[in-house]
């Protein structure tokens, strides 16, 4: 017993024990709800609440209608539980705390400026949305909960996000790759 | 309701899983790419594994019916991928550890993170129209699984699935499939 509460108070577990647990939600989200993990799609039904709000003409169309309606859907309620099973995560390994710019390797390779983690990150955000857009899902909806069925598509993705993820490190990372 | 505390709660262990795996970091996703820590396909490959057996078991149990799985369109699913990847080894970051990292406190995950993705999202809905029904056009199977398109047996695509991956664990951690950190 003690030995279980010592690990899960470890900052980082094993790969392997962390992906038996991610495994078995994947399980439960079928077998309880007979639904997938997602996180891409939550964004996209945020987005249509607050443009609906703010410019109604232009998020008017087909995709905010009825491809994407806007709305707290569960998809939106899944996100947030991510957010606070992280946070209770962190809480047990005692690493909970507002900060920014924290990752020393990010440092070494594009700089300490707080602008510029913030520029990539805000691009970065923007590149994955609507590669996830296009794909059909991402890393959570489409590769773990496409993979787990066996679905082609998640496969066809997985392929391409390590080829071009390939490339893109050699780029920025140059002759340290 | 129902349905509403499933998916919380269902959010809770995976964005603790996340948590717990790592993959909060920028580091640990950008160097999955350079070949220098595979938690990131560990974790992955391990969550495909024990879900497949588990799901494919209760399917052949008839305890279960699947979803309709993410529709299959080579093109788009893999054209996505590939711009999906840029961002990813660029940011270090995709949308469920992007939550999960502001969760643990990272504001840079919080505010332009966030903000990143609800305006990739909104350009997405924007252009919907112009790109989605040309590309999902192309090589469209529909939401289909590989046994099933494939008329194969799922135990044997299971256990091969299952095999390959205890044979990948195997070469990164006993025969150093992995490079050195510079």
């Amino acid at each position: 017993m003690k030995f279980i509460l010592n690990y899960i108070r470890k900052d980082e577990w094993s790969p392997y024990v962390a992906g038996v647990l991610l495994g078995l939600v994947g399980i439960a989200a079928v077998w309880i709800s007979n639904s997938l993990l997602g996180a891409s799609g939550a964004f996209e039904n945020v987005v249509g609440l607050i443009g609906k709000a703010i410019a109604p003409k232009a998020f008017d169309n087909m995709y905010f209608n009825f491809i994407m309606p806007p709305g707290i859907t569960t998809n939106v309620i899944l996100l947030v539980g991510i957010f606070f099973g992280s946070m209770i995560a962190a809480a047990t390994s005692g690493t909970l705390k507002f900060r920014v710019n924290d990752d020393a390797q990010w440092k070494q390779v594009y700089g300490p400026q707080l602008w510029k983690r913030w520029l990539l990150l805000f691009i970065g955000g923007i590149i994955l949305e609507y590669g996830a857009g296009i794909a059909g899902g991402c890393t959570s909806g489409l590769a773990i909960s496409g993979g787990m069925l066996l679905d082609p598509a998640a496969f066809l993705f997985i392929a391409g996000m390590f080829a071009s993820g390939i490339v893109t490190a050699m780029i920025i990372y140059g002759k340290r790759y | 309701m129902t349905t509403y505390i499933v998916s919380f709660a269902l959010g809770i262990f995976f964005g603790f899983a996340l948590n717990k795996a790592g993959l909060t970091k920028y580091h640990k996703i950008v160097n999955v790419f350079r070949f220098t820590d595979m938690a990131v396909l560990k974790f992955m490959m391990t969550a495909l594994v024990v879900a497949m057996i588990g799901l494919y078991t209760l399917r052949g149990l008839g305890l279960v019916t699947f979803p309709a799985p993410p529709a299959t369109y080579v093109v788009g699913n893999l054209v996505g991928g590939l711009i999906f990847g840029v961002g990813m080894a660029m940011a270090g970051f995709c949308p469920g550890t992007a939550a999960a990292g502001a969760g643990d406190g990272k504001l840079d995950y919080l505010i332009p993170g966030v903000l990143g993705f609800l305006t990739g999202a909104a350009i997405y809905g924007l252009t919907y129209q112009q790109v989605f029904p040309a590309i999902s056009g192309i090589a469209n199977y529909g939401n289909v699984v590989i046994p099933d398109l494939w008329n194969l047996s799922s135990f044997l695509t299971v256990t091969t699935f299952t095999l390959m991956s205890l044979l990948l664990f195997y070469l990164i951690d006993r025969m150093g499939w992995q490079r050195k950190e510079k």
